[in-house]
């Protein structure tokens, strides 16, 4: 018994090795490039020290390690990292945070994205990012990595569900806010979607009931609440800076609509919405 | 200076595309001399200061967005009367700077907006503040720094040449650097020049005598002060990915900020604000005085840091048994836990000499150092073997 039991945390030490090296870039990944200086690993203990306050960013969606190389070729030198965020979420929801949405996507992994100088994808629970130098326009090698290091990262190509859920017509944003959506603490969790004309917003709890007390509490928080026949169950409010407003429990999400132009119906919104959560 | 590699460098660089907006302020922009906006009745009251020789009047808690959730708690600040906003060109990607030009568009005037380049040359940081401005949609900034320069030799001379080229065109009223490491040559450093208008420093209650008595000579030289991580990494509110450790008291962060805040040489402040509550808390920081409940909570708040906090009071020099200096390498385990900088830290352990770094004390079969203060030494010492060894 003692003998299997060791072999199989042995094993389970050799897969955590080999998945962990999978996460590391190499020079050597892409033809022409060589290493400068020693690679990189950091954790969240010392993530500041190379990246200064922006490591907040990565904590708040539960960085856990990240890996890096720096490659040169010629006069070139790309930044490479790999960050473990814990799970697929947390690394989309990273990635959503961090690319640009006036730019257009790059299909690779769960998604990316490559302008002149800079390449970012999630791809599982990875977050892989390269930063070039001198200026210009480094689009060419970029997809050569991008290439290389999704297919050396392992990890699911797909994007997290949800983001189907919400339109795509002017939509200027989307993302995983990892705390307090639209500003109140009551929603804890969820995504947001930006429009020229508000936002849309899908907040996961963990129980439908979980999910009925904060409905509650935000019926306190805003105070003129007006109830409507919407999921199960619903309302409607106003704030100075939100503007309109509609919050549609579904089970354990809660969705709706923070409209802030006239001519646009939040609750009808909010239940258009409501109807694609699955 | 340190070539190697950095994401610091890099991040916000990579981030420049192709098509910059313009970004030259076009005359008679009509810069605020005073930010002084009307305050809704229903807010606290607010405490204002001038952040020295700028004259630019500030609140006392200004506003670090770099981790906010959501633009109309920027927005709501605002209304509230917070007059200082601070972002820089890297945070979020690149995507915070437009969350707070976005916010704080109806209220541009009446607010004194900080960005940072992290650009290490001329050409770099004044491409980065062209982007700053096209993002923030303002055609100046109130405060435009040079990121995170530890050391006085990062500030170069074309550097400053950079901030004084954007100071003449209009783009940056005014300038300095901020900083983490290094505070009193930093402040001491910036006190003597006369290139640099403010600096935005590490400043809290876990801090040395010897930082307060930087910010006090660089105040008096006319430079404005910054202060930024003013609640030692305790103010987390429950974030994940908060620093770990025990749980601090309630109510120690408001008395943290308090602590920082009646600091007549500290202009203003820029904790980060996530979201409506913890701008409702901090703002009171301006309404009510650093009090004896403070005073205690701040001394609970040492006590729970305290096994990692060493005081450098000296006592334990010369009883470990294998000589280690004890108080400089808990100081060494202190930069990288205490105050985030994990390099400094590295950097002095390597200073010491080859028999002393080769120490571990895990290996030692007992302890001979013992702290009058309650520091945990021997866990420490190994803490700071295990980082920097």
């Amino acid at each position: 018994m003692i003998p299997r039991l060791v072999c199989g945390l042995g094993l389970l030490g050799v897969l955590a090795a080999a998945q962990d090296r999978v996460a590391a870039p190499s020079c050597g990944m892409v033809p022409g490039w060589t290493q400068a200086g020693d690679a990189r690993y950091y954790t969240s203990d010392n993530l500041f020290e190379y990246m200064d306050g922006n490591s907040e960013g990565y904590f708040s969606y539960n960085f856990q390690t990240m890996r890096g190389v720096t490659c040169k070729k010629g006069d070139k030198t790309f930044v490479i990292d790999i960050s473990d965020m814990s799970d697929a979420d947390d690394s989309y929801g990273w990635f959503s945070a961090t690319r640009d949405m006036r730019q257009p996507a790059y299909d690779v992994g769960a998604g990316g994205q490559i302008v002149p100088r800079r390449l970012i994808f999630t791809k599982g629970k990875y977050y892989v990012e390269i930063a070039a130098e001198p200026e210009g326009d480094h689009t060419a090698d970029l997809r050569l990595w991008a290439a290389a290091l999704a297919k050396s990262v392992e990890g699911s190509t797909s994007p997290p569900s949800a983001l189907s859920w919400f339109p795509t017509e002017k939509q200027q944003s989307l993302k995983l806010a990892p705390e307090s959506v639209l500003g109140l603490r009551l929603l804890k969790r969820g995504y947001v979607a930006q429009y020229d004309y508000g936002k849309a917003f899908v907040v996961f709890e963990d129980t439908p009931d979980s999910a009925a007390a904060v409905m509650q509490k935000l019926r306190e928080h805003f105070g003129d609440a007006t109830p409507a026949k919407l999921g199960d169950e619903a309302f409607g409010t106003t704030d100075k800076y939100l503007g309109r407003l509609c919050f549609i429990r579904q089970g354990r999400y809660i969705a709706g609509y923070s409209v802030t132009v006239d001519g646009m119906d939040p609750a009808a919104l909010s239940a258009a919405l409501a109807a694609k959560i699955r | 200076m340190n070539s190697a590699p950095s994401r610091r460098n890099f991040l916000a660089a990579g981030l420049t595309l192709p098509a910059v907006a313009s970004a030259t302020r076009s005359s008679g922009s009509g810069q605020p001399q005073s930010p002084t906006p009307a305050r809704p009745s229903s807010s606290p009251a607010l405490q204002y200061k001038i952040l020295g020789k700028t004259g630019l009047k500030v609140t006392s808690v200004g506003f670090g967005c770099m981790i906010t959730s959501d633009g109309s708690v920027i927005e709501r600040a605002a209304d509230m009367g917070i007059t200082y906003f601070d972002t820089a060109r890297g945070y979020q990607g690149g995507n915070n700077e437009r969350m707070v030009g976005a916010a704080l568009k109806r209220k541009r005037k009446d607010v004194a907006i900080s960005t940072k380049t992290e650009a290490n040359d001329k050409a770099g940081a004044l491409a980065q503040l062209d982007k700053s401005l096209s993002e923030l949609g303002t055609d100046w900034v109130d405060v435009w720094l040079l990121h995170g320069k530890g050391n006085v030799a990062a500030v170069t001379d074309d550097l400053v040449d950079a901030i004084q080229t954007a100071k003449k065109a209009g783009k940056a009223r005014f300038v300095g650097f901020s900083t983490h490491a290094g505070h009193a040559a930093m402040l001491a450093f910036g006190a003597a020049n006369p290139n640099i208008d403010v600096m935005q420093i590490t400043y809290n209650f876990a801090m040395t005598p010897e930082v307060t008595a930087g910010i006090e000579q660089a105040a008096q030289a006319g430079k404005g002060i910054i202060a930024m991580k003013i609640t030692s990494g305790g103010g987390g509110g429950g974030r994940r990915g908060a620093a770990p450790g025990p749980p601090r008291p309630k109510g120690s962060q408001l008395a943290a900020i308090k602590w920082v805040v009646r600091n007549a040489n500290v202009h203003t402040t820029v904790p980060s604000m996530t979201d409506n509550d913890q701008l409702d808390e901090n703002i009171k920081a301006m309404a009510e005085p650093f009090a004896g409940e403070d005073q205690k909570l701040l001394a609970v708040t040492r006590e729970i840091i305290r096994p990692n906090y060493c005081n450098m009071c000296g006592e334990c020099d010369g009883q470990c048994r294998q000589g280690l200096p004890v108080a400089d390498v808990l100081r060494f385990a202190m930069y990288a836990d205490g105050y985030g900088q994990f390099a400094l830290g590295r950097e002095h352990f390597k200073t010491l000499p080859a028999e002393h770094a080769s120490v571990r004390c895990g290996d030692c079969p007992g302890c001979t150092v013992e702290c009058p203060h309650g520091v945990r030494v021997v866990d420490r010492m190994i803490r700071a073997q295990e980082l920097f060894a």
